[in-house]
This record gives C-alpha cells, sequence and structure tokens, in this order.
C-alpha cells in the first residue's frame, strides 16, 4: 500500500474515468434483462444495466423502488426470478453470496455484537483461511485506512454511529474485493458527519481503485459522490447519467421532479430551427429552447426550467421569449440563497435567487410585481 | 404534587408476601427439631443429616436430576431446530399448521399427555418390542415431548429478534451456512438456549402427573416420592429436601442472571 503513504495529491478529476463512454470497454458488472418478483410484487422488472471498473456508481430512488433489492441480487442474497447477471465476465447469476467476488456494506451495519472490532474485520479473512500473520497484517492496514486503531479492542455497542459505519466499512474492504456494494452507507450518520464521510468514500475509493456501488434516495449524496447515476422508479431505471447530465438534462419528468425541484410550462412545439425549438406554452408566452433532437411540429412537450436559472428581468416585453411576470407570493430565506415562490397566471413558479445582499437590503419583497427570464440554454424540453 | 409511596409499596410486600411466604415457611421449618411438622420446637439440622440415609429419597432425586438433565438437553436441540424452521425459513407449506402443533403441548392437559404416552409406549411394546417396560426411558420422552414447545417459544422471540443481516453479513464475508450458524447464530441465541435449557429442566424437575402414567416399577421420580409421602403425613426431610432444591434453583437463576449480564445491553449501562 505504499500509494496511500505517499504524499501525492488525490485525483478528484473524474474525466479520465469517464470508461462508460468507450466503447470498447467491457462493463464489470453487467445485468441483463434482470426480473425480481415477491409473489405478485415486482420489485425489479427487466431492468439492464453495465457498470465499469472504477466507477462509483449509485442507484437513487425512493423506497420500494426496488434499488436495494437489486444491490441484494449482486451480493446473491437475493435471486433473480428471470436475467443474468455477470461480474467481471462470469455469470455469477446462481452463485452463493459465500463464493462472490463481492463485499457488501449493510445498512444497518450488521457488525457482529459479540466479536470486537478486530475481531469483525478478521471475519471475512479467516473464512478465506488466510494464515494468522496475515490476517493480522490484514486487520491492522483496515484499521489505520480508516483510523480507527484505537477502537480495535472495542465491542460494537462501545462505538459511536460513525465509528460503526467505519468499522463496517473497514470489516468489507479487508477482503480487498474488487467490487464493494454499499447500502445507503451515510444513511445512519447525522448531517454534518454525511457531509465530511461523502468526500472521505470517495477518496477511499479512488485511492484504492475498487468499484462502488451504493444505494441511497439521498440526491445529494448520489450527486456529490457518484461517478454515475442511475435514477430508478417502480423496478426500473428511469435514467442512467452522471450527476451534472442528471440534473441538467433529465430525460423525462420523473427525473426533473425527483432530482432538486424544477418548474414545468406545458406547451407544444411551433418552430424548430437548428438547434433551436420554439414552443408555444399554456401560458400564452413562446419559450426558446436549445434541443439537439429535432421534434415535429406540434408535439406536445414540457419546458422544465431549474429555479435557479431564473433572473431577474430589467428589460421586459410584452411578446418577450423566455420572459415572465407575477407576483411574490412566499419568500423561503435559507441564509446563503432565498427561494421566491412566484404566481404567474395562475400558475406557480419557482425562482432561486443568491443573496447577495444582507435580508435587510433586499429589494424583492411579498406582493410585489416581478419580471424574470432565462436564457435559451438553461432550460429542457420533455417529451415524457 | 408529592406522591405518597406507601400504598404502593404496601401493595409490592404484599404481592412479595403472596409469592415467597410459603417458601420461606418452608425453609424455616426445616430447621425445625420437632417431628411434627407445623409446630416449632428448637433449630436443629438433623432432617438434613436424617435426608442424606434416606436411600429411597435420594435414589428418587437423582433418577428426577437425571431425567430433567436429558430431557432440557434434547429439548434444547429440538426446540432450537423447530425455532429455526419458523423464524428463518419464510413461508414455507404447512408453517401454520406446524406453529399450531407445536405450541400445541403448552395448552395440553397434562393428564391427557400422560395417558396418551402411556397408551403409545404400551402399544410400542407390544408392536416393536420397545421401550422395554416404562422408566427412565419413557418419562425422559413424555417430557422431551411437552419441554420442546416451551424450549422452541424461548428461542423463537430471541432468533426474530436477532437482526437478520447478521448472518447475510457473514455469508457475504465468506462463511458457510454452517459456519454462519455456529460462529455467529448460535453464540448470538445462547442465552435463550441456556434460559430455555433451565426452563425445560425444572419443567421435568416438578412434574409429577405425566411421570406418575409413563413411570414403572424401581423408577420413581422425586415428586412422586414427596407426593406419596405426604398423603402419609409429611416427613419434616421433605422440608429439608425442598429447601435443598430451592437453594439450587436460586443459583441457576443467579447463573443465568449473570451470563445475562454480560449480554449487550449489560455492557451499554457499564459504559
Amino acid at each position: 500500500m505504499s500509494e496511500r503513504n505517499s504524499s501525492m495529491p488525490i485525483a478528484l478529476d473524474r474525466r479520465n474515468l469517464d470508461t462508460w463512454q468507450d466503447p470498447k470497454a467491457t462493463p464489470y458488472v453487467r445485468i441483463e434483462r434482470v426480473s425480481k418478483r415477491f409473489g405478485e410484487h415486482h420489485a425489479v422488472e427487466d431492468l439492464s444495466l453495465d457498470i465499469f471498473k472504477g466507477e462509483f456508481f449509485s442507484l437513487l430512488g425512493s423506497s420500494g423502488c426496488g434499488k436495494s433489492t437489486l444491490l441484494r441480487m449482486l451480493a446473491g442474497l437475493e435471486y433473480p426470478t428471470t436475467g443474468r447477471i455477470y461480474i467481471d465476465g462470469v455469470d455469477v447469476t446462481d452463485v452463493p453470496p459465500y463464493s462472490r467476488p463481492v463485499n457488501m456494506m449493510f445498512q444497518s451495519y450488521a457488525l457482529f455484537p459479540h466479536m470486537t472490532v478486530a475481531q469483525n474485520i478478521e471475519f471475512g479473512l479467516k473464512q478465506e483461511r488466510l494464515g494468522r500473520g496475515e490476517r493480522a497484517e490484514r486487520v491492522d492496514e483496515m484499521l489505520e485506512l480508516l483510523r480507527i486503531a484505537e477502537l480495535r479492542r472495542r465491542k460494537p455497542e462501545q462505538l459511536s454511529g460513525g465509528q460503526r459505519q467505519r468499522v463496517a466499512l473497514a470489516r468489507s474492504l479487508a477482503k480487498h474485493p474488487k467490487l464493494l456494494l454499499l447500502d445507503e452507507p451515510l444513511g445512519a450518520l447525522d448531517k454534518r458527519l454525511r457531509e465530511n464521510t461523502q468526500f472521505e468514500l470517495v477518496n477511499l475509493q479512488e485511492r484504492l481503485g475498487i468499484t462502488f456501488i451504493t444505494v441511497t434516495h439521498d440526491q445529494e449524496e448520489a450527486m456529490t459522490m457518484s461517478t454515475r447515476i442511475a435514477v430508478m422508479d417502480a423496478g426500473q431505471i428511469m435514467q442512467v447519467d452522471t450527476p451534472t447530465a442528471i440534473y441538467e438534462y433529465p430525460s423525462c419528468r420523473f427525473v426533473a421532479e425527483f432530482i432538486g425541484s424544477i418548474n414545468q410550462f406545458e406547451g407544444k412545439v411551433v418552430e424548430s430551427d437548428g438547434d433551436q425549438l420554439l414552443i408555444e406554452t399554456r401560458l400564452g408566452r413562446p419559450m426558446r429552447v436549445r434541443n439537439f433532437h429535432p421534434l415535429a411540429l406540434g408535439t406536445p412537450v414540457t419546458v422544465a426550467v431549474r429555479p435557479e436559472k431564473m433572473r431577474l428581468c430589467l428589460d421586459y416585453r410584452e411578446d418577450g421569449v423566455n420572459q415572465l411576470r407575477g407576483v411574490v407570493e412566499d419568500i423561503a430565506y435559507l441564509g446563503d440563497v432565498s427561494i421566491y415562490r412566484l404566481r404567474v397566471e395562475g400558475q406557480r413558479v419557482e425562482m432561486t435567487l443568491t443573496n447577495t445582499q444582507p435580508r435587510t437590503e433586499q429589494v424583492l419583497t411579498w406582493d410585489q410585481e416581478v419580471a424574470i427570464e432565462w436564457s435559451p440554454t438553461s432550460a429542457v424540453v420533455l417529451t415524457e | 404534587m408529592r406522591r405518597r409511596r406507601w400504598p404502593l409499596l404496601s401493595l409490592l410486600a404484599f404481592g412479595y408476601a403472596f409469592l415467597y411466604v410459603p417458601i420461606l415457611l418452608l425453609i424455616v421449618y426445616s430447621f425445625n427439631e420437632s417431628r411434627l411438622v407445623t409446630v416449632w420446637s428448637g433449630f436443629s439440622i438433623k432432617w438434613y443429616r436424617e435426608l442424606l440415609h434416606n436411600q429411597q429419597l435420594l435414589e428418587a432425586a437423582w433418577l428426577s436430576v437425571r431425567i430433567a438433565a436429558v430431557n432440557a438437553t434434547l429439548a434444547v436441540v429440538l426446540g432450537t431446530l423447530a425455532a429455526n424452521a419458523l423464524v428463518r425459513h419464510g413461508r414455507f407449506r404447512g408453517r401454520n399448521a406446524f406453529e399450531l402443533l407445536l405450541t400445541a403441548p403448552l395448552v395440553m392437559p397434562d393428564v391427557i399427555i400422560g395417558l396418551s404416552m402411556l397408551l403409545l409406549f404400551v402399544a410400542m411394546q407390544h408392536g416393536l418390542g420397545w421401550p422395554d417396560g416404562r422408566g427412565f426411558t419413557t418419562i425422559a420422552i413424555a417430557h422431551i415431548t411437552f419441554s420442546t414447545a416451551y424450549v422452541a417459544v424461548v428461542v423463537r422471540t430471541r432468533l426474530a429478534q436477532m437482526d437478520a443481516s447478521l448472518e447475510e453479513a457473514a455469508m457475504d464475508l465468506g462463511a458457510r451456512p454452517l459456519t454462519v450458524y455456529l460462529r455467529i447464530t448460535l453464540p448470538l441465541i445462547a442465552p435463550a438456549l441456556l434460559s430455555g435449557w433451565l426452563l425445560a429442566f425444572t419443567l421435568s424437575l416438578d412434574d409429577l402427573v405425566i411421570a406418575s402414567f409413563v413411570s414403572g416399577p424401581g423408577s420413581t421420580t422425586l415428586p412422586m416420592v414427596v407426593y406419596s409421602s405426604v398423603r402419609m403425613g409429611v416427613s419434616p426431610q421433605i422440608n429439608a429436601l425442598a429447601t435443598l432444591i430451592v437453594a439450587v434453583v436460586t443459583l441457576a437463576v443467579i447463573i443465568a442472571g449473570v451470563t445475562s449480564l454480560h449480554g449487550p445491553r449489560a455492557a451499554r449501562r457499564r459504559r
């Protein structure tokens, strides 16, 4: 572990990790048309997904969307009803959990209460029938990696939540798996600890070069940590892409609404000109949106604009494109930003502005009439 | 407002008295010098000395302890297997029937268990030639049938409380199912196994009805001896013997308590 000891800065730039864009790359994990049924309930429905080596991949969705079931199928704790799962080119669909080259960190951490921290970490190594010396070495390495050496003789119930999380991580990493599955890895931590741990987890993953697949319902967590995110709903994948693309270019209304908040204006295409669409909305205002996929005239679409893409409009015109005028109904002051809820011709529009001035100096107030606008490149067109 | 405590305290005292004064009385009278059990005439340990020479009573006690130990051990094995099937194997076919039939002996009158067992053993002896007569084996088998139900209930509760992801985590770390059971499940349900064992031991030790049905000549258990001697007038020796049993049981309860003090909850308290 010489890399660990060197003081080389850790590369946080993930650009050279975009293996999923390389058409020649073979996926490390391949999920092929997998379905899982529990009686009448379809937990996962005909789902296919490729995950590549070195990725920090997140399955994101609300509870009951099938993300945990998918993760458990990768661990071998559930078996698919139909479909195949390949890890590193090997069909593991019917391989029991104890024979898979995969380790998992459980949401409850599942630390063995009758063993000390060191014994917990050593458990997997014992199953591998490693010699005593090698086991001790590996335990020390893990304790040091997660900076928990002073906890080695403690029992799980003598640890805080954050310490338990580290021990669970150490235990799942002890066998040097090539693929680590994490079920809500930060779910049980309080907010502050969670934020610190996010970065630490990413650093660890990049340093060790292990492929991580995590399950989370926390969109912020998925955004910060992942190379790619799969947004899931009702046992299916709605969109797989980088955090940026998921946020900026959601492929459907579900994803747009699930991640962050977004304003939606329904309308239809009236003009398609190069990479720009002109859309006539129900509000009666034309909107111009950059779009790379040509759409037939008359196609019903939704124009979606994130609240922070809105800005105050200084030259409002009655026929202005991407301009709206409304009345401030609600203001939520969050410190760094404020969220303004406007009523625009019966529709509610949300706008986020950075608080560049102290609150007392702000110009916008309740019941004030205000004009807003956004640029054509800041909006997206959704057809589903 | 200051709550008055004496009404509650006196209720508590009454409750304790109701439960323990008879036993206390028994212990006191075991040191009574008089031959008449209910008349106090002075302190003496002569009944204990006499007890040591009462061959019949000692043999019965030894037989009862042996039966109780065999019964408890086998009941723990069977009860644990049954509890595992109920808790860990989902909704298998016939699960409801299994659950019902397993716990039925808990509510079945002893007389019926005893009588049916006797009929079975007689029929088996005619048909199979085994068991050859009635005695240790038949009493032990009869006790195991109902003790298993008690153990199953105790172990099942503990198993159900245990986080199933612990077993999954062990498997994920490479442990095969047998290793998972021996290294993770068993140590974690051990307190339940111990209390199940003690429960089965006690149930067997004080059973009179069932044992009376299925015992044979020469295999008289302690409760049977006590019961028949009481009918002929209580000898203070019985008091002495009962006191010794209470002492042993108290010791067992203390041991069980100390063992469970080393469980997770106690460690949290110590911290």
